[in-house]
């Protein structure tokens, strides 16, 4: 099946006329180093860390996070390296959304980086497969730290994450956008959930068309958990089960129909693009929300993308008391270091100057939460910004209204969150009654934390 | 008649091969393949290692952190109680079946009418591929985002019409429409296959059949199709083979996650997920093996039917 016929010319035409020997030689020698060159180029990319010949040592260094993580981290570093000259840190960071795919495949190539950012959705999962560095070995300094934050970091596989901050959940207000619509800020150490519905769809009907009272919940399991642990159950269990029923799940989806229904929230489409955004685009940032559910360490990015002040508001209780918000500590996220690094002396040192230096705490402020380090806290609160300022006085109010510690996610705790947006948008479209997409996904969450 | 048929043609030579020739053969053959080393290099240990490494691994159970572990037939049994790969397969083929005609139409329909000798053809032909490049880059999936979001372009054009569009990405009857649309779009490389193939049409069939008064269609219907089936059918294997791999498009669109609600959950994105996402790496070999089979009863489908519909004319 000729689809393009070469003339016939082509074809016909004999052998080319043959060449000498020695230039036939000379060709074959320049085809071997051509060769040679090509596999050397090609085994010359990737290739874990390694330290040079004048014993300077490289580690690499990767996290999560937008620009103002990024400017404040690379500074952290940059202090570092000025006090250890030998050691050199290199930064990959990224999105969250890409962030696991990146690590679970550099690890599966013995790729990983030396310090890894970790979350306590994943902390499990690595632990147990003796990918993280057992860092209590090391010499890390952690008599300062938070006790909670510290036992957030502790398993049976040993200290695999020094906390690198702690957060709440939290509801933000943009009060911009309850301004605009007359409507009075909700008083958050009274409010209950049939508040939180009433003030949404009333800011909703009183803004402009696009402009909602709140952002749904449903796309992630911090909002499922506090609404759980106000009913007296809870998202897992200690010894790594689900702590709720389905009919659990299916009353959360009843409520949230029920604000889509009032329009309280953005109707299902708006909330599927919604989830897609970043930070800086989200509903709240860009003037579209009255009300939005983030974790408290996001409060100074949000303020500097909406360019204007948002308040931290408790999560709305049952009973409109305080007490029953059963919030909690969070560790925001993890300083973990991968088992197979070859430096763990140096990598020890760099997690301790995070978070244990003065000197890093001063860089770094509250952008990962507030500091585990009781000293550290004391000694940057004259440099904390306005913004850093109201998440650690809202850290410091809730102190007294926490519920118990939630047990830590188990393994294959990462794809939890995964589902639940997947069935929350199921019920937004009305493609499944609350109650079977409550059977379904509780079944798809036991087989993916079983496994 | 194929291509290697008419390379070992070549190499039948009449009269007897002398010792000198044939040692002089064997270092042409040398060179040859010391000049082919670098793409065999390549080819084995960026193609082949890897697929029989994953032909391995689809036979595991293996998370990416610790070394797989042989469970046999294992991960193919799961595929079959697996809802959602179920459903990811629905969505793939529905994108394969729709895409494909509707995009190869377009592309004929569109090289009808550039063969028309208009002029500036070559301006109008780069125009029309333009899609093609653009098209699976991540930059266009965006885009895309954008024109079929709930106030992009599309709605506010329809909004001006006192119609009140739904947001075609978001909303799960409508996304994976938008994403076949999209593909559609990119008719560009079959475009040009087919331009060519228009040009190696003889006129003096066009020419006979003006003269026994035949109308344009019946002259579309009774030779630009019969013989132009030959390229239909190579744009056809290609195309659905391309299809069946698609990727890019529904992992932008819907921000890496298949939804809303899986709609457009294409098997390569489930594939991604699983062994990417959810560290079930022997269970996502084994999916990708399970589509190479597919595709594979795809193009012998093909070409067993070609035989009743392809028409060559030599």
């Amino acid at each position: 099946m000729p689809l393009f016929p070469r003339p016939a010319t082509a074809a016909a035409s004999g052998a080319p006329a043959k060449p000498a020997k020695a230039k036939r030689r000379l060709r074959a020698t320049a085809a071997v180093a051509a060769a040679a060159a090509a596999v050397l180029a090609l085994s010359a990319c990737g290739g874990p860390a390694q330290s040079s010949a004048d014993g300077k040592v490289e580690l690499r260094f990767s996290w999560w996070g937008g620009d103002k993580r990024a400017q404040v981290t690379q500074a952290a570093i940059a202090a570092f390296e000025a006090e250890n000259p030998n050691i050199k840190i290199k930064a990959e960071y990224g999105d969250w959304s890409g962030y696991w795919d990146k690590l679970a495949t550099q690890v599966a190539a013995n790729d990983a980086p030396d310090i890894i950012q970790m979350d306590e959705k994943y902390i499990t999962e690595y632990s147990t497969r003796g990918a993280l560095l057992d860092l209590s070995k090391y010499g890390i300094d952690t008599s300062k730290l938070d006790e909670a934050a510290l036992n957030a970091g502790k398993s049976d596989d040993g200290l695999t994450g020094i906390a690198a901050g702690i957060n709440a959940a939290t509801i933000l207000a943009n009060p911009a956008v309850f301004k605009a619509a007359g409507v009075a800020l909700p008083d958050d150490k009274t409010w209950t959930w049939e508040d939180f519905e009433r003030i949404s769809a009333e800011v909703t009907a009183k803004s402009p068309k696009g402009t909602y009272g709140a952002a749904a919940y449903g796309t992630d399991e911090a909002s499922l958990g506090v609404w759980l642990r106000q009913n007296g159950k809870s998202l897992y269990t200690s010894d790594g089960k689900l702590g709720f029923e389905p009919s659990d799940i299916a009353g959360w989806w009843d409520f949230l129909k029920q604000l889509s229904e009032k329009k309280a929230v953005p109707s299902a489409s708006e909330v599927v693009e919604a989830e897609a955004a970043p930070l800086d685009q989200s509903g709240l940032a860009t003037g579209k929300n009255g009300l939005a559910f983030w974790w408290s360490n996001q409060l100074p990015a949000l303020e500097k993308a909406a360019g204007g002040e948002l308040q931290v508001l408790r999560f709305p209780s049952k009973t409109g008391k305080a007490a029953n918000t059963q919030l909690w500590y969070k560790a925001s996220q993890f300083w973990s270091a991968s088992s197979r690094t070859k430096h763990p002396e140096e990598v020890a040192k760099f997690i301790n100057f995070l978070a244990n230096d003065t000197k890093a705490g001063e860089i770094l402020l509250a952008d990962r939460g507030v500091y585990p380090n009781s000293e550290v806290r004391a000694a940057i609160q004259a440099k904390l910004t306005p913004a850093d300022v109201k998440v650690v006085k809202f850290i410091d109010q809730i102190k007294g209204e926490l519920g118990e510690a939630p047990a830590p996610p188990p393994k294959g705790a990462g794809a939890i969150q995964e589902i639940i947006k997947r069935y929350s948008s199921e019920v937004l479209f009305n493609r499944l009654s609350t109650q079977d997409a409550g059977t379904k996904a509780v079944d798809e969450m036991n087989s993916a934390i079983s496994s | 008649m194929s291509a290697i048929s008419e390379l070992s043609s070549m190499s039948r030579r009449k009269g007897p091969v002398t010792e000198e020739e044939k040692r002089a053969n064997r270092r042409d053959n040398k060179a040859a393949y010391i000049f082919l080393l670098p793409w065999l290099v390549g080819l084995v240990v960026i193609t082949v290692g890897p697929m029989l490494m994953s032909l391995y691994l689809a036979f595991t159970d293996y998370n990416l952190l610790q070394p797989p572990e042989w469970t046999g037939l294992d991960n193919f049994t799961r595929m079959l109680g697996d809802a959602r790969l179920h459903n990811s397969l629905r969505v793939t083929f529905t994108y394969v079946l729709v895409g494909v005609p509707l995009q190869l139409a377009v592309a004929l329909l569109i090289a009808l009418v550039l063969d028309k000798g208009l002029r500036g053809l070559p301006f109008y032909r780069s125009v029309f591929y333009l899609p093609s490049l653009l098209g699976g880059s991540v930059a266009v999936a965006i885009l895309w985002k954008q024109i079929f979001g709930t106030t992009g372009l599309v709605n506010q054009v329809l909004a001006m019409f006192g119609i009140a569009g739904p947001g075609w990405i978001s909303d799960p009857s409508t996304s994976l429409g938008s994403i076949i649309l999209l593909h559609v779009w990119t008719f560009g490389s079959p475009m040009i296959i087919f331009l060519a193939g228009l040009r190696q049409i003889p006129n003096m069939y066009y020419e006979a059949a003006e003269v026994d008064g035949a109308t344009t269609l019946q002259k579309f219907w009774r030779i630009t199709l019969p013989m132009l089936s030959p390229i239909i059918f190579f744009n056809l294997v290609l195309q659905i083979i391309g299809s069946f791999q698609s990727f890019t498009q529904a992992f932008i669109v819907s921000g890496g996650n298949g939804g809303p609600s899986d709609s457009t959950m294409f098997f390569t994105l489930y594939l991604y997920q699983k062994g990417f996402g959810q560290f079930d790496m022997g269970y996502a070999s084994a999916m990708a093996w399970f589509l190479l089979v597919i595709i594979g009863a795809f193009t012998a489908v093909n070409f067993i039917a070609s035989k009743y519909w392809v028409f060559y004319d030599d």
